[in-house]
């Protein structure tokens, strides 16, 4: 990132980074309607590491697709850093996405013909800047990808390719980093050292992680749990344990 | 995003590749011809400005029309020579003879070299004016002496001293070759041969007597060729004109490089159609890895790539393939030259080649074409790509394909300016020029919207050619089947590239043959002789004389000869080709179709009498009892009244109108006949009749040769044979590209279905059922291709073949060689599925389901 680049922390550091209200999300029409949201309102403030979990068809994925402007809500707005997304056009999101979120896939999703390196740094040259050599260093040190950096993702293995997504995620500073089922396709160890990863971006760095799972041991993790059944929010705070949040998505 | 994309092409080598070839090919065959044109006039205009370096000045006789039998503008009077020797200024003066009428030949009497190029006589010169150089020997200084090109020499194996034939418009000689020589700096003349004879003896042959073809001119020093010129020029007639040295070197230069046009104007238009199907190759191409790529994009976005950006990335991939491949066109573009030189060589025609000139121009022009034709083919991809939203990054790999209901649209709509356009083209305008200014951009749109339309047809045809292969292979041949029919617009495009080369083979083979047939009947209908005497090279004129003595030959009934001459019509635009008809003769050897008249008409026909050709008549309202006013090659003008009009499709006796011959021999400065028809007494024996022709044509007029109507018939049609290879075998070049369009969908469908494929090994498929599967679907795609290739092909050919029914076609559908192509079709898809169906049954099962 170039010198000249405003801080995230400044204006609205007191207030909520993202808020949604009454979002509501409607898929199909008349008798095959379904309610994948039924009016959900949340604030995320800053520096929080939030799960959504839910039992498939809850509409977590829906949810966390509308949070980050990638899907529109039948009703409803979205506010991330003081700006209403919902409001955006296509364009301006695009703008949106690049400046102030980043994103965990479940697939990883790294461009195979480029190396590790050149994958963490990609939402930098979208944005046609010049990556900041101490940042990169930086990141691959914290993601324990530095003797790795010139490998493509076919010579990394699931857990590694996720770490060098989250250092993608991080590597703009965003506002929020939305992470989708990160762990859903890594074995129990990876899928522990990719959640360390963003435990520690939240404690070090105050980055604000929203993340969706379906597993309650990972959820576990996050400083507040939200869970999401048939489209409305039933539990909504901090848990302490792997089967508190277990008992918290079989409550009907 | 630039590294992005050129990672992208690196590493995507194998698709890199055979994108590539897809334009390599055209953009050779373009540079090629840039390339050969470039070399061949570079090499006329050297030769030229060789030949004229010792020339300040020359005469020759004004041309103001061009003569249909390449004959030059007639001989002027020899006494031209002594008015310009007393122009002030002139050093040096002299005649020259340069008479492409004659024929050199070989011990057996035979014409030598090939059929077609002409055979010179050259009137020797003194050494400051001559273009040779002699390797061997020294110019001819006897009427009994001659020297020969080294080109012909070496052939023949003929040396100083050997002894060779010429046949002329004079009696026939046998002469003593004097010495080789070579013309400035040896480049071959398209083949011609070159006898040199001394000037008087060249006059003789020629039937040139006290006649100059043209006059050389050597300024006093410190005259300036521009000066003498025009000196000159107020010292000569009017019908002669004077230019200098250079002009003359540009103006025989300009001649020979417009006979090349036309040969580098056709192979163009194959670079053109080449790099036509290509597009569909880059097409189909780039819509599969767009495809395949749809969660890369779908990730780019998320993290802010704007759409712009995703157009741009994969406009750049085009970009940089086709960059490439144009760069690599440009050196294959040597490769075809000498292909091309080599093809060309084996029809009997060398093109001269001093040295293979790469211009920027050649250069510039390939790389654009190249480039912009992946650009244009990929656009449409590219603009799919960026309708790819970020969400579909999230999804689970894989996806569904919606086929395309504007496709559809598109293409009706497509198809029907396509038939407008080539309606238009066919029926609505007059002039070649239009017509294909319509014709052709509307078969290019008949291609594309049969293409787009075509996704229909997969379904049905796939079916018709799956079931028997079902039944042959059992499941991999149901699984071929439905795997062509699980992208029609895929299978389409594929076969698409490959329907294209089919329909313009199975056009230009149904056009021909309706040619060939038309012709034979209208020789069958109108031709009453039982020989035709013509020149051996099928081309050049034969003397006037020899009507004469055949018509005293023991068992001669008649003698009817032809003669056509150029003129310019006054109310008619172009040149006219005038017949010259023997009004006694004539009836016997032709039966004409009359309109008005009949052959009694002839009888009044005279010195200013005309008949007309019916349609001819009716397109330029000529009617009988009108007055045709035209100019002869010679500037002369003169006036025939229509006495009568005949019909004569396809224009065997006249194509226009027709005079009497010895009007037209007088007035058109014609010195010989086109050919001339023979029929024999009926009690008499036919063989014997031909021999003693022959044994007379031998003897006294070598240059002519004789044919009876089946050999006749057999030469047309051997020479329209020879086209149709030409056209094939640069035909053949597209098709192989869309070969490698079923190659390279194959792999990468493979490539996209390695999962699958996975699957079907675990369960229990052999390799040798996963490479049928995969050879089966290659077939059914390659035979898609080629049964809409030839129904295309066909529906041209009827419509044309229809359009040109007032011009006698008659159809006549070449089905052997159709049913042919669909099984070549058939084993070009075996081939093509060779390297995919290894690579597909190669998968290793354990990795291809864990691949993601």
């Amino acid at each position: 990132m170039t010198d000249h680049q405003p801080q995230d922390e400044s204006p609205t550091a007191t207030g909520p980074v993202i808020s949604c209200s009454d979002l509501r999300r409607r898929f199909g029409e008349g008798g095959a309607a379904v309610d994948a949201l039924a009016g959900v309102s949340l604030e995320f403030p800053k520096g929080e590491l939030t799960a959504i979990v839910g039992p498939s068809g809850s509409g977590k994925s829906t949810l966390l697709h509308i949070l980050a402007g990638l899907d529109r809500p039948t009703d409803g707005s979205v506010w991330i850093d003081g700006i209403e997304i919902t409001a955006l056009d296509d364009r301006e999101l695009t703008d949106l996405r690049r400046d102030k979120l980043g994103f965990v896939f479940q697939f990883f999703n790294l461009v195979p013909v480029l190396t590790a390196e050149e994958n963490l740094v990609l939402p930098v040259k979208i944005a046609g800047r010049r990556p900041d050599p101490v940042r990169v260093d930086g990141l691959l040190e914290t993601v324990g990808m530095t003797d790795r950096r010139t490998h493509r993702p076919s010579e990394l293995s699931g857990g590694q390719q996720q770490r060098v997504s989250i250092a993608r995620a991080l590597v703009t500073r965003p506002a929020v980093v939305f992470a989708d089922e990160p762990t859903g396709n890594l074995d129990s160890k990876s899928g522990a050292d990719v959640l360390g990863l963003l435990r520690q971006a939240v404690d070090e760095f105050e980055q604000t992680v929203v993340m969706v799972t379906h597993d309650p041991r990972i959820a576990s993790y996050a400083d507040r749990v939200i869970v999401l059944v048939d489209g409305v929010v039933t539990h909504d705070g901090r848990v302490q344990s792997a089967d508190e949040v277990h008992a918290l998505m079989q409550i009907e | 995003m630039f590294a992005l994309t050129v990672r992208g092409v690196v590493a995507r080598k194998t698709r890199g590749f055979l994108t590539a070839l897809a334009v390599f090919f055209g953009v050779a065959m373009i540079a090629g011809t840039l390339m050969l044109t470039d070399s061949v006039n570079n090499s006329f205009d050297d030769i030229f400005s060789e030949s004229n370096s010792a020339v300040d000045v020359s005469i020759k006789t004004r041309e103001t029309i061009e003569d249909s039998r390449g004959a030059l503008p007639p001989a002027f009077d020899a006494a031209v020579l002594e008015s310009v020797r007393a122009v002030d200024g002139v050093a040096e003066a002299a005649g020259s003879i340069f008479d492409p009428t004659v024929s050199v030949l070989d011990e057996q009497g035979q014409r030598v070299g090939l059929t077609g190029p002409p055979h010179f006589a050259v009137g020797a010169v003194p050494d400051r004016f001559s273009p040779f150089n002699y390797i061997e020997g020294r110019p001819p200084e006897t009427a009994d002496e001659m020297a020969i090109d080294n080109f012909t020499a070496e052939r023949e194996s003929w040396t100083v001293g050997d002894t060779a034939r010429v046949a002329g418009t004079g009696t026939a000689k046998t002469y003593v070759i004097s010495g080789v020589a070579r013309w400035g700096s040896g480049v071959e003349l398209l083949g011609a041969s070159l006898a040199i004879l001394t000037l008087p003896e060249a006059q003789r042959l020629t039937g040139k007597q006290e006649k100059f073809d043209e006059v050389v001119v050597a300024a006093e020093e410190g005259v300036a060729p521009e000066e003498l010129k025009l000196a000159v020029q107020r010292a000569i007639p009017t019908s002669l004109e004077a230019l200098t040295g250079e002009e003359n070197a540009a103006e025989e230069s300009q001649e020979f490089k417009g006979g090349f046009g036309i040969i580098s104007n056709s192979l163009l238009a194959f670079g053109l159609i080449a790099l036509f199907v290509g597009g569909f190759i880059i097409f189909n191409t780039f819509s599969i890895t767009v495809a395949q790529r749809t969660r890369e994009f779908g990730m780019l976005r998320t993290l802010g790539a704007h759409r712009r950006q995703i157009l741009g990335t994969v406009l750049l991939e085009a970009a940089i393939v086709g960059l490439v491949a144009s760069a690599l066109g440009i050196l294959g573009g040597i490769g075809f030259v000498a292909g091309i030189i080599a093809l060309f060589q084996s029809f009997g025609l060398d093109i001269p080649s001093s040295g293979l000139v790469i211009s920027p121009r050649t250069v510039s022009i390939a790389l654009l074409v190249g480039v912009l034709v992946t650009i244009a083919a990929s656009l449409a991809p590219a603009r799919r790509a960026t309708r790819v939203t970020p969400l579909e990054a999230l999804r689970e790999p894989g996806g569904s394909h919606r086929p395309s209901r504007r496709r559809t649209t598109v293409a009706v709509v497509l198809l029907v300016l396509a038939v407008l356009a080539i309606a238009w083209g066919m029926f609505g305008t007059d002039s070649v020029g239009s017509a294909f200014i319509f014709l052709g951009p509307g078969i290019l749109l008949l291609f594309l919207g049969v293409a787009l339309l075509s996704g229909r047809l997969v379904g049905p045809l796939s079916g018709l050619i799956g079931w028997p292969l079902e039944r042959l292979g059992g499941v991999p041949g149901q699984l071929a089947r439905e795997n062509t029919q699980r992208n029609k617009s895929r299978t389409a495009t594929t076969a698409a590239a490959l329907m294209i080369g089919l329909a313009l083979v199975v056009f230009v083979a149904t056009f021909a043959s309706a040619l060939n047939k038309s012709a034979t009947e209208a020789l069958d209908r109108q031709f009453s002789s039982d020989l035709i005497l013509s020149n051996s090279d099928q081309f050049t004129r034969i003397p006037t004389q020899t009507a004469e003595a055949v018509r005293g030959i023991e068992g001669v009934a008649f003698v009817s000869p032809v003669a056509h001459g150029n003129a310019r019509v006054q109310g008619v635009s172009g040149t006219q080709a005038v017949s010259g008809l023997n009004p006694e003769s004539v009836v016997s050897a032709f039966n004409l179709d009359w309109r008005e008249g009949s052959d009694a008409t002839l009888a009044e026909l005279g010195d200013t009498g005309a008949i007309i050709e019916a349609d001819w008549g009716k397109d330029n309202s000529v009617a009988v009892g009108d007055v045709i006013l035209l100019t002869t090659p010679t500037g002369r003008d003169a006036s025939y009244t229509v006495r009568g009009s005949v019909r004569d499709k396809p224009g065997l006796l006249l194509s226009t109108f027709a005079v009497s011959r010895d009007s037209l021999l007088r007035n058109f400065g014609v010195d010989g006949d086109s050919y001339t028809l023979v029929g024999f007494i009926e009690s008499a024996n036919p063989d014997e009749v031909e021999a003693r022709i022959d044994d007379e044509l031998a003897a006294a007029f070598p240059t002519v040769e004789s044919r009876s109507r089946a050999e006749l018939e057999a030469d047309n049609r051997q020479q329209l044979n020879q086209i149709l290879v030409l056209i094939y075998a640069l035909l053949a070049l597209s098709i192989l590209i869309a070969i490698f369009g079923v190659v390279n969908t194959l792999i990468l469908t493979i490539h996209e279905r390695t999962r699958e494929i996975g699957m079907l090994r675990a369960i229990g498929t052999s390799k040798r059922q996963v490479r049928r599967m995969i050879r089966y679907e290659s077939v059914i795609t390659a035979m898609i291709g080629a049964i809409i290739g030839a129904g295309v092909g066909l529906a041209l050919a009827i419509v044309s073949v229809q359009a040109l029914s007032s011009e006698g076609l008659v159809l006549s559908i070449p089905y052997p060689l159709i049913v042919t192509l669909l099984l070549l079709a058939a084993v070009a898809g075996v081939a093509a599925a060779i390297a995919p169906a290894r690579r597909a049954s190669k998968t290793n099962i354990i990795e291809a389901l864990l691949y993601e």
